[in-house]
This record gives structure tokens, sequence and C-alpha cells, in this order.
């Protein structure tokens, strides 16, 4: 009997969300009160399966296909969802608190915060590090006639992304690292 | 001379009966018709053995070709698939990339004016 209460004790300890690794997939709403009104949506759902069949079909002779492949090495799920309208402040901030609200789970910590107030663009990168490696990456992007929402699962590697550099634009970032990034240093 | 002609033409032509052998062969064969219907139309008949081994090889074709054009219907499936996730990778990491760039545009603009723009790295 009491080996039997132990059991189910572990049982519940381990089903336990406190208990349970940090999960480096955010759950991203349909927005589709958002997709209504945008003139252009992208949505892209890419688990491991589609990533490694997409693997499959980029050629390592082409540099880009070959930078992207370098990049999908490790990956288990890319998530995109990038909204653009016609008009200005077409989306609230509370479309997005939703998926902020993930990014104050532990685990995830704010790389970068940018605010620009002659653009209105607001650009904010979060990366969840676990065993001093990163396991994802979320980046919220929102500007006056835009809001994009980036979520990648996996590991990654920063240097792999500054590669991409002159593929599809990607600039160098004078970022270190993320080998011992400090405690959720948001907000 | 055209009357000489004519008599010798009507002599070389004239009816004769025909042999005995003849006449019997001809009734057998008559009468081997009849009783083989598909014979009389010409066609060969077949032994149920050939017959059945024609059944089985034509199903084992039709096999293999339904076989083979699932399999290609399967494989063009797949490599249109695999084409739309490799389009899918490029347009998320373009998306990505571009957003990076946003961020790099702000962080670097804070050099020329601080005030302007409020980076936190």
């Amino acid at each position: 009997m009491r080996s039997c209460s132990l059991g189910i004790l572990f049982a519940l300890l381990a089903a336990s969300p406190a208990w349970a690794a940090p999960n480096p997939r955010l759950v991203l709403p349909e927005f589709s009160t958002l997709a209504q009104k945008a003139t252009e949506s992208v949505t892209i759902t890419l688990d491991a399966a589609l990533l490694a069949m997409a693997g499959r079909f980029l050629d390592g002779n082409d540099p880009q296909d070959a930078a992207t492949k370098e990049i999908l090495k490790g990956l288990q799920g890319i998530y995109v969802r990038s909204y653009t309208f016609d008009r200005d402040s077409a989306y609230h901030q509370a479309d997005i608190d939703a998926v902020r609200n993930q990014l104050s789970a532990p685990g995830w910590s704010r790389l970068v915060e940018t605010r620009s107030r002659k653009s209105q663009a607001n650009v904010d990168i979060y990366l969840m590090v676990s065993n001093n490696q990163a396991t994802g990456l979320a980046l919220i992007a929102s500007e006056p006639r835009q809001l994009t929402i980036v979520n990648i699962v996996g590991a990654i590697d920063l240097d792999k992304l500054h590669k991409l550099e002159g593929q599809f634009g990607v600039p160098k970032f004078d970022i270190d690292s993320p080998k011992a990034p400090p405690p959720n240093t948001k907000k | 001379m055209s009357e000489e002609l004519e008599s010798r033409l009507r002599a070389a032509f004239r009816p004769v009966a025909p042999s005995d052998e003849f006449t019997q062969n001809l009734i057998a064969r008559v009468a081997a018709d009849q009783r083989s219907p598909s014979n009389a139309r010409g066609v060969r008949e077949r032994s149920p053995k050939a017959s059945a081994w024609w059944l089985s090889a034509s199903m084992a074709a039709s096999l293999l070709v339904a076989a083979g054009i699932q399999q290609h219907v399967q494989e063009r499936r797949e490599r249109e698939r695999g084409l739309e996730a490799r389009r899918e990778v490029i347009e998320a990491l373009r998306v990505t990339s571009q957003k990076l760039n946003l961020a790099y545009e702000v962080i670097k603009s804070q050099s020329s004016s601080p005030a302007d723009d409020a980076p936190g790295v």
C-alpha cells in the first residue's frame, strides 16, 4: 500500500509542470481575426518531420541551400505568423499578450529589446537556454502595419545564423554567444 | 480457229467428279467443325490450364502496373510536399532575417541618434 502511494506521488510529481523541462515551443494563437484584417499573411508551421523533408530537397552545392541546411541541423520546428495591414494600428498589444505571457515562463531570456520611436518598430528577441545550449528562439516584431512572431525550436546556433548574412539579408549581430545568459532579464 | 479453241477449252474445263478420298476428307472436316463452334470461327481453343495461366499473368501484370502507378504518384506527392517544405523553410528564414535586420537597424541607429531609439541588448 505504501509503495503504491509512493508510486502515485512520483507519477504526480513527474507530471507536474513545475518539474517538467521548459518547453521552447510556443502555443501560437489562431490569430483568425488578424488574418481576416490583414492584406497579407504568412503562416508557416514546420515540425521536425517537415524540416527533415525540406532538408532532403536542399542542394548542398548551392550556397544558400547549404547555409540553410546547416541551420536546419538540430532544429525541431519553425513557426512563423506574420500579418501585414493596409493601415496603422490594425492590431492591439492584447493580440500578442498570449504569446508574451508564455515568454515570461522560466527558461526564456530576453536577448534583445529594441524600441524605435522614429519607425515605431519594436523587436523583442527571446532565447531559451538549457545546459548552455540554445534550445529555442522567439521573436516578436511589432510595427505600425506589420506584426510578426517567429518561434524556432531546437539547437539554434547563432553563429550559423551569422552565416546567413548576405543570403537572406541577415545582419551580423554583435551579440555574445548565449553560453551563460543572465536569468530572465526581461521586464 | 475460234471453234477449235472453244472446244479445247470446254474439254479442259469439263466437270470432273471428285475422288472418294477428297469427299471423305471434306465430310470429316465439316463434321469436326460442327462439333467445335470456336474452330468454325478459326479460333484455336486453349486448354483450361493455359487459360488459367493467361488469367494469372494478366492479373499479375495489372497489379504490377497499378503498383507502379501508385508508387509514382506517391513519389510525386512526396516530392511536391518536400519542395513546399523547402519553400516554407526559406520563407521562414527570410522573414526571421528581415526582422533580425530590423532590430539590427535600430541598434545601429542608436549610435547616430541615441535619443531616438531605445535598444536593449
